[in-house]
C-alpha cells in the first residue's frame, strides 16, 4: 500500500509538473521574506544596498551596478512595499556606513503603518529577526527544489491560489479588493528580478498586468464604521514620514554613509495616474528639500526615459541598459556632499 | 529513522532519541533546554524522595514538586498577567502601583512539558507508578520530541514502561505511523492553514463590524481550524512516535460528533481533560460530594483549564463557558434521566447541534484578541449590529461550509469507532487513493505555513 501510494503520488507530481510547464511556467525561486533576509544578513558596514519598491527590484541590474560602482550591491527592494522601515532598520544599525540607493514612489513611501506596503516591509524584517535554524534550513532546501521544479510558484500555483480561481459570483454587498498581478517575473538568489518574456511581449498577460495597476494603486474607500480619529491618525502618520525620513537619513550620514533617492521610469496610463495623484511638485519635492538627499528623477534625463512593457517596470534587457545609463548620474549624486 | 533502527542496542537508541529531542528543543532557544533539563531532573529526584519517604512525609515532597513546577510555569507564563491584575486591583482600592513589565520570553511548550513532568511525581504519590531508576529514561519521557512542544500530554506512567523493552521495527506499525504523519500534515497544512485559517483570520482580525453571515462563517472556520491544527499536530506526534516504536494515546476522538459537553471533553484534547480529571477534579471530590459541590468543582477545573491555555481573561471566560455548560448538562441529565427519547437519532442530532453552537460561542472568546472584539463579533452573530461589512467572498463561505459539513459527516459516521478500526475495514486501493490525495494536497501547498496554534501554550 505504501509503495502504491508513493508511486501514485510520484505520477501525479510529474503530471502536474508537465502541466505547469505547458502553461508557461519555468523553475525559479519564490520572492519570500527568507530570500530577502538572506540578503539583509549579507549587509556589511560598507555595503551598497538597494531598497524601495518593485521598480528598484526590476530596473536595477546588479552586474551593471557592480561594474559602474566597483562594488556589488545587495538587493533589498520589496514588491509593493514602503521601504521606510528598511531605511530605519539600516539607520539604526550602528555598524552600517555604506551607500543606500532608494526608490521613491511618493504614494507608497508615505503609506501609514496600518497599510499593506508598510506591513510588507515589517514582515520581511520580522522574518529576519525571528527565523530559526530549522526555518533557514527549510528555506535553503526549498530553494534547491524551486530551482528545478516549475510548479513551485507560491503566488500562482499553490492550492490556495488554485482554489481562489474557482469562478463563484459574489454577493452584491461584497467589496472585492483589487487583484494582485499574476506571475510575470523571475528572481535569482541575489534577488535580481527579470520580467518574463511572455510579459515583455504584447499579449494577454501583459495586458492583464497593465490593467491591474490603476485599481491596485487606487486608494480603497474607507468603510463607514471607521472612526474619524483613525483616519486622522493615518493622515498624521503619512505627514510624520517626512520627519522620520530626515532622522533616518541623518543617522546614516552622521556615520559617513550615503543615500540617493531615485524616481524610476514608468509610462502609459499609469504615469498619467501617478502624475495626477501626487505630482512631482508635491511630496517628492518636499521630501527632497527636507532631507537634502541627492536625487535622480528619471524624466530629467532623456536617456533614462523608457516605455515600460506593462507601464510600471522595465524588461530585463531594458534594465541592463537603464542601469548602465544611470551609473554616471549615481556617481555624480554620490560625489555630492 | 534509518539510523535509529539500525542501532542494535536499545540503550543506544534511547540515547539517540534523547540527544535528538534536546537538539530539537534547543534549536529554538538553547538556554531553555537547560531549564527543561533542570525541571525534569528535579522531578526525577523528588519522585524518588516521595517513594522512599514514610507516609507522613510523602505529601511534603509532592508539595515541593507541585510548587516548583507551578512556580516556574507561573513565572514565565503568568508573571506579567499577575502584575497587571494586581495593579488593577490596587487601583480599585485607590493605591497607585506601577510594576515593571517583565520582559519574559515564554519557553515554547512549557505548559505541556510541565504537565509531562508533574504527572510523574503525582503518579508516584498516588501509587499509580513506581519511580524509575533511570534518569535517562525519565528525561526521554518528558522531552520525547514528537510530544514535547504541543502535546499530547503524555504521562510518564504511560511512557516509562515502554522504555523497558525494545520495540521491533514492524512493517504494519511503520506504515500506520507514516499514514498518521501524512494525515496530520494534511490536516494542518491543507485543511487548517489553507482552507480555513484565512477566513478565520480575516474575520477575527477585522477592525469593524461584519455581517452576521460573515461573522458565523469566521467562527465556524475557526472551530475547524483549531481542530485540524491541534489534532493535526497530535496525529503527527502519534505517527512519529509509532515509527520509532512508541505508542502515544489518542488526543482527539471525533469531537464534532459530541452529544453534550461531557461527551465533548471525552473527545477533545483528551490528554488535558483526563489530566485535569485525575489530578484536580477527583482530588476535589469529583461528583461524589453532592450536586452543588460537584458543580463548583467543575467550574474550578474549567476555570483553571481556561487559564492553562494562556494568561488572558478571555481564555478564562472560554473555560467558564465550558464549565457552566457542563453544570447545565449535568442538571439536564438528572432531570431527564428516564427520557429514552435522548437516545433517538433526531434527539442526538439536535443535542449535537446545540453542543456545537455553544462550543462555537466559546471559541469567540478563545480566539478574539480582547473582550471588545469578542463582543463585536457576538453582536454581529446575533444580528444586533446595524451596520456591517461583507468581507468574505461567496467562494470562501461555501468553502468553509463544505469543509465543516464534510468534517462533521465523517466524524458522525465514525463517532463510535476508532480511526484505525475504520480504516482497517476499507480496501487497500481506497486507502492508497486517499493517502495519495492527501500527499498531493500537501505538495500543492508549498510555502511557509503558520505555526501551530498550541505552540503558544
Amino acid at each position: 500500500m505504501l509503495l502504491a501510494t508513493l508511486l501514485l503520488t510520484a505520477l501525479g507530481t510529474v503530471a502536474w509538473e508537465i502541466r505547469a510547464r505547458a502553461l508557461g511556467y519555468a523553475p525559479c525561486l519564490n520572492d519570500t521574506s527568507d530570500l530577502w533576509a538572506d540578503q539583509r544578513e549579507k549587509v556589511a558596514p560598507d555595503s551598497v544596498v538597494i531598497i524601495g519598491d518593485s521598480r528598484a527590484l526590476f530596473d536595477m541590474d546588479l552586474d551593471a551596478l557592480q561594474q559602474g560602482l566597483g562594488s556589488r550591491p545587495l538587493q533589498l527592494a520589496l514588491v509593493g512595499s514602503c521601504a521606510y522601515p528598511i531605511l530605519d532598520n539600516l539607520a539604526n544599525d550602528e555598524t552600517f556606513h555604506g551607500t543606500i540607493i532608494c526608490s521613491i514612489i511618493p504614494a507608497i513611501w508615505l503609506a501609514p503603518p496600518e497599510a499593506p506596503p508598510y506591513k510588507n516591509s515589517l514582515t520581511a524584517l520580522n522574518r529576519l529577526r525571528t527565523r530559526t535554524v530549522a526555518q533557514k534550513a527549510s528555506h535553503h532546501l526549498g530553494m534547491l527544489l524551486e530551482e528545478q521544479i516549475a510548479f513551485m510558484k507560491q503566488d500562482d500555483l499553490v492550492l490556495s491560489q488554485l482554489v481562489a480561481k474557482i469562478p463563484v459570483p459574489n454577493r452584491a454587498a461584497y467589496m472585492a479588493p483589487p487583484a494582485l498581478p499574476p506571475f510575470f517575473a523571475t528572481i535569482a538568489r541575489d534577488r535580481r528580478t527579470r520580467m518574463t518574456e511572455s510579459c515583455v511581449l504584447p499579449g494577454a498577460l501583459q495586458e492583464r498586468v497593465k490593467q491591474g495597476w490603476i485599481p491596485l494603486f487606487s486608494p480603497p474607500k474607507f468603510p463607514d464604521f471607521m472612526p474619524k480619529e483613525v483616519l486622522a491618525g493615518m493622515a498624521a502618520s503619512s505627514e510624520a514620514r517626512f520627519g522620520q525620513t530626515v532622522v533616518a537619513v541623518n543617522k546614516i550620514r552622521a556615520r559617513g554613509g550615503k543615500v540617493v533617492f531615485i524616481r524610476f521610469p514608468h509610462s502609459g496610463e499609469l504615469k498619467k495616474f501617478e502624475d495626477a495623484g501626487l505630482p512631482r511638485e508635491g511630496p517628492w519635492t518636499r521630501l527632497m528639500n527636507e532631507t537634502g538627499v541627492p536625487n535622480i528623477y528619471y524624466s530629467d534625463y532623456p536617456e533614462l526615459v523608457y516605455e515600460c512593457p506593462e507601464w510600471s517596470h522595465l524588461s530585463g534587457p531594458q534594465s541592463v541598459e537603464f542601469t548602465q545609463r544611470l551609473v554616471p548620474h549615481l556617481q555624480a549624486a554620490l560625489a555630492k556632499k | 529513522m534509518g539510523g535509529y533502527w539500525s542501532l542494535r542496542s536499545w540503550d543506544a537508541r534511547k540515547n539517540l532519541l534523547l540527544v535528538a529531542s534536546y537538539i530539537f528543543y534547543g534549536a529554538w532557544n538553547p538556554p531553555f533546554a537547560l531549564l527543561l533539563f533542570a525541571t525534569t531532573t528535579l522531578d526525577y529526584w523528588l519522585g524518588a524522595r516521595i517513594a522512599a519517604a514514610p507516609a507522613g512525609a510523602r505529601k511534603g515532597w509532592l508539595v515541593a514538586s507541585v510548587t516548583a513546577n507551578l512556580s516556574m510555569l507561573g513565572f514565565f507564563k503568568y508573571g506579567n498577567f499577575l502584575l497587571e491584575n494586581t495593579q488593577w486591583l490596587l487601583a480599585r482600592a485607590g493605591i497607585a502601583y506601577h510594576p515593571p513589565h517583565l520582559d519574559l520570553f515564554l519557553p515554547i511548550g512549557i505548559s505541556f512539558y510541565t504537565f509531562h513532568s508533574l504527572s510523574y511525581t503525582l503518579d508516584v504519590y498516588r501509587g499509580a507508578t513506581t519511580p524509575t531508576r533511570s534518569l535517562r529514561d525519565f528525561l526521554l519521557a518528558v522531552s520525547f520530541f514528537p510530544q514535547l512542544v504541543a502535546g499530547p500530554i503524555v504521562r510518564a506512567a504511560d511512557f516509562l514502561p515502554q522504555c523497558a523493552t525494545p520495540p521491533n521495527p514492524l512493517k504494519h506499525r511503520l506504515q500506520w505511523g507514516l499514514f498518521l504523519m501524512s494525515l496530520g500534515m494534511f490536516q494542518k497544512i491543507v485543511l487548517a492553514d489553507t482552507l480555513l485559517a484565512p477566513v478565520a483570520d480575516s474575520i477575527f482580525g477585522h477592525p469593524g463590524p461584519v455581517l452576521p453571515l460573515d461573522a458565523w462563517t469566521g467562527v465556524i472556520a475557526f472551530s475547524g481550524q483549531i481542530f485540524f491544527d491541534f489534532s493535526g499536530y497530535s496525529t503527527c506526534a502519534i505517527g512519529a512516535a509509532l515509527c520509532l516504536g512508541f505508542h502515544l494515546k489518542d488526543n482527539f476522538l471525533f469531537p464534532f460528533a459530541a452529544v453534550g459537553f461531557s461527551d465533548f471533553w471525552r473527545r477533545w484534547h483528551i490528554s488535558l481533560s483526563t489530566f485535569l480529571r485525575d489530578y484536580l477534579y477527583f482530588p476535589l471530590g469529583g461528583n461524589r460530594v453532592g450536586a452543588v459541590r460537584a458543580a463548583v468543582n467543575l467550574i474550578i477545573v474549567m476555570f483553571l483549564g481556561g487559564l492553562w491555555h494562556g494568561a488572558k481573561w478571555t481564555f478564562v471566560v472560554w473555560g467558564l463557558i465550558h464549565g457552566l455548560c457542563l453544570v447545565v448538562e449535568h442538571a439536564f441529565r438528572t432531570l431527564t434521566k428516564d427520557g429514552a427519547w435522548k437516545e433517538t437519532l433526531p434527539a442526538k442530532l439536535l443535542l449535537c447541534l446545540v453542543t456545537y453552537f455553544f462550543v462555537c460561542i466559546s471559541w469567540v472568546f478563545f480566539r478574539a484578541p480582547d473582550f471588545s472584539g469578542a463582543g463585536l463579533l457576538l453582536g454581529a452573530m446575533a444580528g444586533q449590529i446595524p451596520v456591517g461589512e461583507a468581507i468574505l467572498t461567496t467562494r470562501e463561505i461555501l468553502q468553509v461550509g463544505l469543509v465543516i459539513f464534510g468534517l462533521w459527516l465523517v466524524q458522525w459516521r465514525l463517532r463510535d469507532t476508532s480511526l484505525e478500526a475504520a480504516i482497517g475495514r476499507k480496501p487497500a486501493w481506497l486507502i492508497a487513493a486517499v493517502w495519495t490525495l492527501m500527499l498531493g494536497g500537501i505538495i500543492l501547498t508549498q510555502g511557509s505555513g503558520n505555526a501551530f496554534i498550541y505552540f503558544q501554550f
